[in-house]
């Protein structure tokens, strides 16, 4: 029971982790129908904000979430209307997009690898090994704070989708863009906002790992292939079935381990997408517009 | 229909398409420019390919090595390291006017180039190296996955390749002629780590029989390190191991993992990882409040980084089993020299054992060049597969055993982090420079 309960948190936590790193690429995915291929970099460059924010100014990571995101919120809405305005819409863009973004990745990837060398940087802060005692149990500080985190943006992605007229609007252009044309929204101001939007996540996902554990430039690789599993369970375009996927994605990675070894654990998740695809193409919780 | 002379004569009237194979004639003449600036002297004589090569008919340019090292990437830091021995040998044989071949010294050249932590780029740039720089010998890049890709290469072009970053034995038991490493095999090294746990337990400083937590990495690394421990634990009889998981590299979450160690209870925690993975895990164990009267990463341990990373209260009574020491410079001449040279080249800095494994490497491959007097790969390759010379390696010599695939069979030194931040060798009894402590004090805070 005890072991159950201990891998059962462990599943929860992680799963605050995974979401994190999968809210931007479906929040982008939703509205402008492209894969952000670019969503490793900036899960990579957050990672070294967040580093250099606590190396050379000494601010805490969790301080460092609102400016990261500021910034990246910038350099989100800088590459839309520098690159991705001028693709082509719906799916003739689709491969384009796809190459694109991919480039843009590469150049932040080498970017860092010029500014930061190769070397494995760590985030070290005076409670990175502090834990809680739940029970028998102890539970990190830390993911406790990063799953408070993941559920915060949870709630704010909702309040703002559902609650706000920039949220409707970015609902209304996921719907049918023509139609919000006619109706005097400005789709492209909309566009370039969830761009950004999709990229202050990335960017918040990074630094919120970059607290876990060590990085490099190659780092967001994995992440983004984790946060692509993520998105399509849930659905591709839904925020709540994104939560919602990340909880099974953990789940069923962590319990995995008392039925096959600890190094196919990791593979459980892809194994879990192919079934999803085959079975149900539009993922655990059907193609929702957003919300 | 226009025929090509015609076509000529039309586009000459128009200025833009003038123009057009104007720029083009200027490419090309550009191209050829750049291609004979390019092109190496017609004197210059290349190698043989694994045929005779007589000091006599040496190229001019001296002799040429070829390298690669992961210089970005996820090994680049350690990579880094590598250079720097390699760069130290280098620097040396220049300093004395070259490598004495075949009783004139010439000089000696290093093409080092970035395989960037990849098994494809190593293999490709080694076959660069060999057919198209034409390099005479080659030295091996860093970490096992890389060394196991690239010693094909070589073995394929029958070039002396010599190696101080691949450990895994499963490189050495492929028959290969031309593979030679001076990194000894994981198990001997899972072997160090447990002969000093048996002589702490014969002591009566931890239980017969013990019970063990092997987590390990899903590599040939990883592979032998559970061998090494497995074999010896089933020999000795003093103990049982109770978990038994592999982990991929580069891993984010062992908490499931760790949640298994956890409920097993052992009394040894020993675990194979690279650094990445030793401070993520680490971490990971310490938060969970787990403490083993013995815990060990293999090879990882008392790395200034992790220190820095996980602080210096979390490393404690870490044991670690590495190649070399610089601690042991007291006890070996070889060792005394290169830590000095070192630190001479280096700012004062304290060599680490990539360093020296980097150094000594380029060293083995210059002394079988030397004692051939000739830069034809045959001779070299044979002065290598009978080599025997003082070394600043534990034990002090180097050879590469037929027995073993040419592997080096050097003893390991045992390391453990002490509070006060140091990490003196506690086995074998010959190099140890401090008694280790067993079992681990913080358990009992």
């Amino acid at each position: 029971m005890e072991r159950f309960a201990d891998l059962l948190i462990a599943a929860v936590l992680l799963a605050g982790l995974y979401s994190t790193m999968a809210y931007g690429l479906g929040l982008i995915y939703g509205v402008l129908r492209i894969v952000n291929l670019n969503h490793g970099g900036m899960i990579m460059a957050g990672a070294y904000a967040g580093w250099y924010l606590h190396h050379a100014l000494g601010v805490d990571p969790y301080v460092s979430l609102l400016p990261v995101a500021a910034v990246s919120f910038g350099v989100g809405i800088l590459v839309y209307r520098l690159l991705v305005r001028r693709l082509p819409r719906g799916a003739a863009g689709g491969v384009q997009s796809l190459l694109l973004l991919f480039g843009v990745w590469l150049m932040v990837r080498n970017a860092a690898y010029l500014m930061f060398t190769g070397n494995d940087q760590t985030l070290r802060t005076s409670y990175a090994t502090r834990a809680l005692s739940v029970g028998s149990a102890l539970i990190s500080v830390n993911r406790i704070a990063v799953f408070g985190v993941a559920v915060a943006i949870l709630i704010a992605l909702h309040l703002l989708l559902t609650r706000t007229y920039v949220g409707k609007a970015i609902r209304a252009v996921a719907q049918n863009a023509d139609s919000c044309t006619l109706v005097g929204i400005p789709v492209e101001r909309i566009y370039a906002l969830t761009f950004g939007l999709g990229t202050a996540l990335a960017a918040v996902a990074g630094l919120l790992g970059a607290s876990l554990f060590p990085f490099n430039p190659s780092f967001g690789a994995s992440e983004l292939l984790k946060s692509f599993v993520v998105v399509v369970l849930g659905g591709l375009g839904s925020v709540a079935g994104t939560a919602v996927a990340a909880l099974i994605l953990a789940l069923v990675e962590v319990f995995a381990i008392l039925v096959i070894p600890a190094y196919l654990t990791a593979a459980v998740g892809f194994v879990l997408l192919v079934l999803v695809l085959v079975v149900r193409p539009g993922g655990l919780f059907g193609q929702r517009v957003l919300g | 229909m226009v025929s090509p002379g015609g076509y000529l004569e039309q586009c000459k009237k128009k200025w833009f398409c003038y123009r057009a194979m104007r720029t083009r004639t200027v490419a090309l003449v550009l191209c050829a420019l750049a291609i004979a600036a390019c092109k190496k002297p017609s004197d210059q004589q290349q190698p043989g390919q694994g045929g005779s090569t007589p000091a006599a008919a040496a190229p001019a340019t001296g002799v040429l090595i070829g390298a690669t090292l992961p210089l970005t990437g996820a090994e680049s830091r350690i990579g880094g390291f590598y250079k720097e021995g390699y760069e130290l040998a280098f620097e040396q044989a220049t300093q004395s006017g070259g490598i004495s071949v075949g009783g004139q010294k010439m000089p000696v050249r290093l093409t080092l180039l970035d395989d960037t932590s990849t098994q494809a780029t190593a293999a490709s740039l080694a076959d660069r190296l060999i057919n198209s720089d034409k390099v005479h010998f080659l030295l091996g890049t860093y970490a096992t996955n890389l060394v196991e890709a690239q010693s094909v290469v070589a073995e394929q072009n029958n070039i002396p390749y010599v190696n101080g970053g691949g450990a895994a034995t499963a490189i050495y038991k492929r028959g290969y002629k031309w593979v030679f490493g001076l990194l000894a095999p994981v198990e001997l090294l899972a072997e160090s780590v447990m002969k000093w746990v048996d002589a702490e337990q014969q002591a009566g400083k931890l239980p017969k029989p013990a019970s063990i937590a092997l987590l390990w990495e899903n590599t040939s690394h990883g592979k032998d390190f559970r061998k090494g421990i497995t074999e010896f634990a089933d020999k000795t009889k003093g103990y049982k191991v109770t978990v038994d998981e592999s982990f991929e590299l580069n891993g984010k979450d062992f908490s499931a993992l760790l949640g298994q160690v956890k409920a097993a209870r052992a009394d040894l925690f020993l675990a194979d990882a690279h650094l990445p993975d030793y401070i993520t895990m680490q971490r990971q164990y310490v938060t969970a409040g787990l403490c083993h009267k013995v815990i060990s990463y293999g090879a990882r341990g008392s790395e200034k980084q992790a220190a820095e990373a996980l602080g210096k209260k979390n490393v404690e009574h870490v044991i670690s089993a590495v190649w070399w020491s610089p601690l042991l410079a007291d006890k070996n001449p070889e060792a005394k020299k290169f830590v000095e040279a070192f630190k001479a080249k280096y700012a004062g800095r304290t060599p680490e054992w990539y360093q020296a494994l980097g150094f000594e490497t380029a060293r083995a491959l210059f002394t079988a060049i030397e004692q051939a007097g000739s830069i034809d790969r045959k001779a070299v390759r044979e002065k290598l597969a009978t080599m025997k010379i003082p070394s600043l390696l534990p034990g002090g010599e180097l050879t590469f055993p037929k027995e073993f695939g040419q592997q080096t069979h050097a003893p390991f030194v045992v390391q453990q982090n002490m509070p006060d931040g140091t990490a003196p060798i506690v086995a074998p009894p010959d190099s140890a420079t401090a008694k280790g402590i067993a079992p681990n004090p913080n358990c009992a805070k």
